[in-house]
């Protein structure tokens, strides 16, 4: 498999009224070619940021890339001219945001959207993009695709509309399918079309997809490699399998187990206390430290970095002292 | 066991735009005559697709919407027929947790008075004794007493639902309505606030009206679940007899589309059975079962016969999945 995306070392920064703070902290990963990369993580734990750091839409200020490598297909993105990486982006890489509604443009038809972002990427006039567009609709299983073309985002359901974004996402064929919590707004019933439909471009069309979701659920329907963030850092990954069935970090553990299972009845759930902490707030130590049963005192003044002491590799002294 | 909530073809109409001048005024049915019970100390579930009519229907059952036709018996009272005052005097025993914690919550307000509100609406206890059950609440809660002075915005998501939770239970009410208590919240804090309501429920013997779309969440706290689809109960039964023997086409398909840990794409795994397309709308329901166009089992019978509720199930072709 050959590699698409290499990312080393990536330190994001954001000046904030608590002055600058460390949003990614050394986050390395890959990705290949027709693979699916989960990164997973509660809320403020920088999965985002990852997404839009790799189509390079960080808002500078207040936020930067501090440091760090994003290497695609071999070439370096960070610090590319920002026409080059418009051209990059949408046709190489293409990303579904998390609520279809406020990213599609309320005042023109999806027909019209879709056929805007071929033409900007491929050498066609309005009529045959639109044509194209139209022919788009029908792969992702919109009914009646002509008539849904000339819809305005207002007129579709939310599933519609996420199948439109998918739509205007491969329109050109993208390498890279960056997914950033898909389905959050929507059913389930939905949910599962979106997967399904999202497994089924990628076999079409052979793209590798990075699907951010908080969901442990949606990782094992999906994923093939697995990142767990936390607090801007990768805590731990490895093969989908690995990480489900023998997660090695406390708040990998966590996340797991705090899921109520649809298989069987349980009496309590296992929770994980308190909340991610701001990111001015982060201190010497582990940042899962303060909510982890496992913490001890070397936890609390140094912050532990990816070993490979484990089963795969995770950051956490606890593991690595084999005290869990 | 006693039936605390008895709901018997309650029936929810809205009225929509006409459409000519003298033309007739069109009604959208959101809730289209259902019955269910809430037993002492139970939690009832009703899930389903956004636009199935769970809110609604238990928006209706405690009156915070009209219901057009069918008996709410709440603890022997008929809600729907009490004047104001009674019905005032009944909102004491039932209470209600919303979905967003952001918006739920009054921004102005100390979190104290939140809490304390309800009391001082009902007129319960001398004012130090107000105070001193917004205390044991906050305790109660898993909230601490040097946090009674702060506003809404100083919490996190988890902690205001607690909050919300604290001014439920603040007239010691015996039913709670719960409208999907935990989606707005990160999955760790879900596992918080759900173990939160499952021990409430026990040690309070609290009952809920349970409404969410997730089926993990309803599995995990619910004693009977009511598995709705376009403003009708589709199936109903045990937790046991919905999870693990489901008859209901619609129910089988909810469960195949809910992800889960053991459906592993590592493993080969495809879903069985997808639902294609979305619920028919509700202002021209169809004329037989409401499920029939996305339905797998689906014959003629469907389009032409409305299946009623039999024995939990309400399917023509109702049985175990294949």
């Amino acid at each position: 498999m050959s590699r698409l995306l290499d990312v080393s070392d990536l330190k994001v920064t954001f000046g904030t009224r608590y002055g600058t703070v460390t949003a990614l902290d050394s986050v390395s990963f890959h990705v290949d070619q027709g693979e699916t990369l989960g990164i997973v993580g509660e809320s403020g734990c920088g999965k985002s940021i990852t997404a839009l750091s790799l189509m390079g839409l960080i808002p500078t200020p207040p936020g930067k890339i501090a440091a760090g490598s994003i290497k695609f297909l071999g070439s370096e993105l960070i610090g590319l001219p920002p026409a080059k990486l418009r051209s990059l982006r949408g046709s190489d890489m293409a990303m579904i945001f998390q609520e279809p509604m406020t990213s599609l443009n309320p005042v023109f038809t999806v027909g019209d959207q879709i056929a805007e972002a071929i033409t900007l990427h491929q050498n066609l006039d309005h009529e045959n993009a639109f044509k194209q567009a139209i022919e788009l609709l029908d792969r992702v299983g919109i009914p009646s695709p002509e008539k849904r073309a000339r819809d305005f985002p207002h007129q579709l359901s939310g599933g519609m509309r996420q199948r439109v974004m998918i739509a205007m996402a491969v329109s050109c064929r993208p390498k890279i399918l960056i997914a950033d919590e898909p389905t959050t707004a929507l059913d389930v019933t939905v949910q599962a079309q979106i997967f399904d439909l999202l497994n089924e471009v990628q076999r079409e069309f052979g793209a590798a997809i990075i699907l951010i979701t908080h969901d442990m659920g949606a990782i094992s329907e999906m994923a093939d490699r697995v990142a767990v963030m936390y607090a801007g850092r990768i805590i731990e990954e490895g093969r989908a399998d690995d990480i489900l069935d023998h997660p090695q970090h406390p708040y990998t553990r966590g996340l797991i187990s705090c899921i109520p299972s649809l298989d069987q009845t349980q009496d309590r759930l296992r929770e994980i206390p308190g909340i991610v902490p701001p990111l001015h707030e982060l201190g010497a130590g582990c940042a899962f430290a303060k909510r982890c049963d496992h913490a001890f005192d070397r936890c609390l003044t140094a912050r532990p970095s990816l070993s490979t002491a484990g089963h795969h590799p995770n950051a956490c002294f606890a593991v690595e002292e084999q005290r869990l | 066991m006693t039936a605390l909530l008895e709901v018997e073809n309650l029936t929810v109409r809205f009225p929509m735009p006409k459409e000519g001048l003298f033309g007739p005024r069109p009604y959208l049915e959101a809730v289209r005559s259902v019955s269910f019970q809430v037993e002492e100390g139970k939690a009832l579930g009703i899930v389903g697709e956004s636009g199935s009519g769970k809110t609604t229907t238990a928006m209706a059952t405690i009156r915070l919407e009209d219901a057009a036709d069918g008996a709410v018996r709440f603890q022997g009272n008929d809600l729907l027929s009490l004047d104001d005052e009674g019905m005032r005097a009944a909102r004491r025993d039932v209470q209600l947790i919303f979905q967003d914690p952001y918006s739920s919550l009054n921004p102005r307000a100390r979190v104290s008075q939140i809490v304390r509100e309800p009391l001082d609406l009902m007129d319960i206890g001398t004012a130090a004794e107000r105070d001193a059950r917004v205390k044991e609440l906050f305790k109660l809660v898993g909230l601490r007493e040097d946090q009674l002075n702060l506003f809404p915005h100083q919490f996190s998501g988890g902690q205001r639902q607690r909050i919300s939770i604290a001014r439920a239970l603040a007239t010691n009410p015996k039913l709670i309505v719960c409208d999907e208590p935990v989606s707005a919240l990160d999955v760790a804090i879900q596992a918080q606030i759900l173990n939160l309501l499952a021990q409430l429920k026990e040690d309070l013997g609290l009952s809920y009206l349970f409404i969410s779309h997730d089926l993990g969440v309803v599995r995990h706290i619910c004693d009977d679940v009511a598995v709705m689809y376009l403003g009708k109960i589709v199936e109903m039964g045990s937790r046991d007899d919905i999870f693990e023997r489901p008859q209901h086409p619609y129910t089988q398909a909810l469960l195949a589309a809910a992800p889960s840990l053991s459906r592993r794409k590592s493993k080969g795994y495809t879903r069985p059975l997808t639902l294609t397309g979305d619920p028919p709308s509700p202002i021209n329901p169809p004329l037989g079962c409401a499920f029939a166009e996305r339905c797998p089992r689906a014959q003629a019978v469907c389009r032409k016969d409305a299946p009623v509720l039999t024995n939990g199930v309400a399917c023509h072709f109702s049985g175990p999945a294949e």
